[in-house]
């Protein structure tokens, strides 16, 4: 348990919006399968507050990266989907060169030595 | 109303996404093995707080906080709604405060902020001394800084035609003071340049009033002529009846008569006040240079040699200060009056709510534990004060324009600007910014006691004990009430004894049973002063035979009304040198009757005799004492001479009187005279018009039987049986002008009062308040003790003495403030220091006996507790 808490990572700002973005890549789906989406992806370690997620959701929605439509789940209950609009897939594309720029630059500042050799 | 439905439905999704959120973990959780009851709760836990959750997703719906204001509005009304009683009072309490303070606020507004009614005010000024006319057409034409304009503050004409005569109230002006103050007639035109000019004058703007009332609003009345004086001019504009300047007895205005022949007239009587607008670029300051040098041209040219330090204080000032005067501290003392009745009034709403957040404190813990936020509960209290505060500004706004009008006749009618204070949309915006700056002000109470609740002890124990802060604040907050009354209440007392001590000062002569009023011939018809004196002579035999009349005179002028005759004297005694100060006396013309009606004691020498009046008689005069002490100390002056300083032949001084409050009840004399004279209306009778005339503005002073004389009203009877052209004007008793010289003093004092009895009663109410609570929260601790043998006494003062300690708390600090404040307001006082320990002593006495009487009457309701109903109580 104290494990588990001690390897929770705060997610940077912005970057649960991407994460958001990526897992509805996959396709549409609802909160709560978001939430469990990432954490299964990230293997426990990034676990999504809800306090953080429903925000997320609704701010994407008002910016119109994303569109909600109510569906039926498996167990018959009305459920609240999230899909990815076209707006959202182009800022997906955005923010994911950005990012693997951003882990790039992190990671030569991290090893020197490696980014070295590569050249 | 399409925004809260879409907004409601937005709300039900969100709960709805949120709970399938929570079935479906639950849901899974059950699958992995958990049990239902485990698994609800853990999926419940894992999610946290959901309406923490709810609302900080709803942050991202934009406008939340208009939408949250909305809630606080609605439970906010249901609050007040609910709680009649307490609204009532509390919106009661604001009324009075809020009411107050804009029916002030709204005479500070109209008197002192409203720029005047005029194209750009803000450039209008004006001298801060008196100019005669030579020197306003010396100033006029040579001032390279300013439009200078001039009028006189008034002069009087009688209107004779078909009617009745009539004295009427006028203005002269110079030819461009219309067009340079930037006004326009509202029907003709205003005077055009030139017209002051002799020869050209004979034209006449009546006043909208006038128009109505003696011409039944005539449209043909432009061009026609009416006689003024026994002169025709000719009316060539009305003015619209917003147009009262510069005062609102003003009927009608004619143009000065510059004619620099009528040397006397010109260079020595008649000084007006000096205005001017600014020219393009010209600063005040360099105006106020420019007159300085301006003053040294005009000696020089002056038609005699003036003392060197003539109008040698002489600037220039905004002509909205030169207008406000004096009244501008009045005013704002009375603001900061009912400034502090405003803060009673939010210290006893603010104890109000005090002791109903208390028994709040458990809704407010369980809205806390449901998630609220510190400030979303503070703010929804703010909400319910500012709502209370607003409906109070409301009404109060409501009982301003209504106060407004009796204020208004409350204020002596002489005050400038009276007529254009009105209830406007800036009276509007302060009463709407006071009563939110209100509900701010006494809603911090509550918030500051609840914020410190404790919310597990509050929840669990039910506990109505208060929380500990609270009683403090409340107490607080009642000795600063008490001690804010002290202060009104003093200054209260302070101003209705200088006002007592104004009435029954020694004026110098008696007033009771004195009839007025002015007898005015035209001057032409006093040019022949035989025919003049011939006139006053029979009607004064004629009002002698009146039945209830005992006693008539004859003066020129009556003490405290603001007519004197000053003239520029030599003392022969003192001899002057060329160019200093040459003494300035004030002469009374009378008969010999006036100082024995008026009751003026002879202290030396002789009476005025009847003979003295005689063509061939000495010139002799009389002189008051303080005149006597100044120029002949420690002598007798009888047998002494003076004379005007134009004549060549002496007067002999024959007698010394008492002296009389001529100037206003505080001061004999105005500071620029030096002394005062009286001689015998007679053949010597000076007069500005020209050597041979009388003076033709005389006042009859008549003796009657009673008090409220019917002799008024049979004057213009006797006095057109003797010349049809002669109106009468200003019959009042001579008590009645020493009210209204005293009217300024009167008013302020009386609202004073008013405020300080509405200061008392709040803070009464308020101590009441707090004892009675506080004797509601004891109730099962009076019960114990009572229980133990505490005697029923002990209880009655256990109680009282909570409320004497609070009032003496009060009083303390009040009589502290006191000290430091009424200092602002030793101008107003009259006979008293502002420091006066018998009204300090008296009002903390008062302030006490006040506080003890309001908590007696909880404390017997103490007294009676039962205490086995007591012990049983929670």
């Amino acid at each position: 348990m104290t494990n588990r808490y001690q390897n929770r990572i705060e997610l940077l700002q912005g970057t649960l919006d991407l994460l958001v973005l990526q897992t509805l890549r996959w396709g549409p789906s609802h909160g709560y399968g978001i939430s469990q989406a990432i954490k299964a992806n990230s293997n426990d370690i990034l676990q999504v507050d809800t306090g953080s997620l429903y925000p997320a959701l609704h701010r994407l929605e008002r910016q119109k990266m994303i569109a909600a439509d109510w569906k039926l789940s498996e167990n018959k209950q009305r459920v609240r989907v999230y899909r990815l609009t076209t707006a959202g897939k182009k800022h997906l594309l955005a923010e994911r060169s950005r990012w693997s720029q951003l882990s790039d630059a992190i990671a030569g500042v991290l090893d020197p030595a490696k980014r070295e050799s590569e050249a | 109303m399409k925004i809260p439905t879409r907004r409601r439905k937005q709300e039900q999704e969100l709960q709805q996404e949120i709970r399938a959120h929570l079935d479906m973990a639950t849901h899974d959780r059950i699958e992995r093995g958990e049990s239902a009851a485990d698994a609800k709760h853990s999926a419940r836990r894992e999610f946290g707080n959901v309406a923490l959750v709810e609302h900080v997703t709803r942050d991202q719906w934009g406008w939340i906080w208009l939408h949250e204001l909305g809630q606080d509005l609605r439970y906010g009304l249901r609050i007040v709604r609910r709680n009649p009683g307490f609204t009532a009072i509390a919106v009661l309490t604001l009324v009075l405060g809020i009411g107050a303070n804009t029916a002030i606020f709204s005479l500070v507004n109209g008197v002192l902020l409203q720029p005047l009614p005029f194209p750009a005010p803000d450039r209008l000024v004006g001298a801060t001394i008196y100019f005669p006319k030579g020197a306003f057409a010396i100033l006029r034409d040579r001032s390279r800084t300013m439009d200078i304009i001039a009028n006189t503050d008034s002069t009087e004409f009688n209107l004779t035609g078909k009617d009745l005569p009539v004295r009427l109230t006028g203005t002269s002006v110079s030819a461009k003071w219309f067009s340079t103050v930037g006004t326009q007639a509202a029907r003709g035109r205003v005077f055009q340049e030139g017209e002051d000019q002799p020869g050209n004058e004979n034209v006449v703007i009546l006043s909208h009033s006038l128009w109505e009332r003696r011409f039944s609003s005539d449209p043909n009345i432009i061009g026609r002529s009416i006689i003024l004086d026994n002169v025709n001019r000719q009316v060539v504009g009305v003015m619209p009846a917003s147009f009262r300047w510069p005062s609102p007895k003003t009927e009608l205005w004619v143009p000065l008569d510059l004619d620099p022949r009528k040397i006397g007239d010109y260079w020595g009587s008649s000084y007006m006040p000096i205005i001017a607008r600014l020219k393009p670029g010209a600063t005040v300051e360099q105006a106020r240079a420019e007159i300085k040098q301006l003053r040294l041209q005009v000696l020089a040219s002056y038609a005699w040699r003036m003392p060197d330090d003539t109008w040698q204080k002489v600037s220039i000032a905004p002509l909205h200060e030169l207008l406000v005067g004096d009244v501008r501290e009045r005013l704002l003392l009375l603001l900061g009056a009912v400034g502090l009745l405003l803060l009673i009034a939010c210290a006893n709403v603010a104890n109000l709510l005090l002791a109903r957040a208390t028994t709040r404190q458990k809704e407010i813990a369980l809205r806390s534990a449901l998630g609220a936020g510190r400030w979303r509960i503070a703010r929804q209290l703010m909400t319910e004060s500012v709502l209370i505060s607003l409906l109070g500004g409301a009404l109060g706004f409501g009982a301003a324009i209504y106060g407004l009008q009796i204020l208004k006749s409350m204020l002596p009618a002489d005050m400038p600007r009276l007529a254009e204070v009105t209830v406007d949309s800036r009276v509007l915006l302060f009463t709407a910014l006071l009563s939110i700056a209100t509900g701010i002000i006494f809603g911090l109470a509550p918030v500051g006691g609840t914020s410190r609740l404790n919310l597990t002890k509050a929840l669990k124990t039910g506990d109505r004990g208060g929380i500990s802060g609270t009683h403090r604040l409340s107490s607080l907050l009642v000795a600063g009430e008490v001690g804010l009354s002290v202060v009104l209440v003093i200054a209260a007392g302070l101003l209705v004894k200088s006002l007592w001590n104004l009435s029954n000062a020694n004026p110098g002569f008696r007033a009771e049973k004195i009839l007025t009023a002015r007898v005015t011939p035209n001057q032409s018809f006093c040019a022949e002063a035989g025919r003049c004196q011939m006139f006053y002579r029979d009607l004064v035999e004629r009002v002698r035979a009146v039945p209830g009349v005992t006693d008539v005179a004859t003066v020129n002028g009556l003490p405290l009304t603001g007519a004197w005759d000053t003239i520029p004297s030599d003392i022969e005694a003192r001899p002057v040198a060329p160019g200093a100060h040459v003494p300035m006396l004030m002469e009374r013309v009378c008969t010999p009757e006036y100082l024995r009606i008026m009751g003026i004691s002879l202290l030396q020498g002789r009476g005025l005799a009847e003979a003295d009046g005689a063509p061939s008689a000495q010139r002799v005069v009389l002189i008051s004492k303080s005149t006597a002490e100044r120029f002949w100390p420690g002598k007798s002056p009888i047998g002494e001479h003076i004379k005007p300083r134009w004549l060549d032949t002496w007067w002999t001084i024959v007698g010394v009187v008492g002296d009389v409050r001529e100037y206003n009840m505080t001061q004999n004399m105005a500071e620029w005279l030096d002394g005062e004279f009286y001689t015998m209306y007679g053949a010597h009778a000076l007069n500005g018009s020209g050597p041979e005339a009388a003076p033709a503005e005389m006042t009859l002073v008549i003796r009657t039987t009673e008090e409220q004389s019917q002799v008024g009203s049979e004057l213009q009877a006797i006095v057109s049986s003797l010349n049809g052209d002669v109106p009468v004007s200003q019959v009042e008793t001579l008590s009645g002008w020493v009210r209204e010289a005293v009217a300024g003093t009167r008013s302020t004092a009386s609202l004073f009062v008013i405020f300080a009895a509405l200061a008392v009663i709040l803070g009464a109410i308020g101590i009441y308040g707090v004892i009675s609570y506080s004797v509601a929260q004891r109730t099962r601790e009076i019960g114990i003790r009572m229980a133990l043998g505490a005697r029923r006494s002990e209880v009655l003062m256990l109680i009282v003495g909570r409320g004497a300690k609070l009032a003496l708390a009060g009083v303390f600090a009040g009589l502290i403030g006191a000290l430091l404040l009424t200092r602002l307001m030793t101008s107003l006082l009259y006979g008293i220091g502002s420091t006066d320990p018998f009204t300090y002593v008296s009002v903390g006495v008062l302030l006490i006996f006040v506080a003890v009487s309001a908590s007696y009457i909880p404390a017997r309701r103490a007294m009676q507790v039962d205490p086995m109903v007591a012990l049983r109580y929670e």
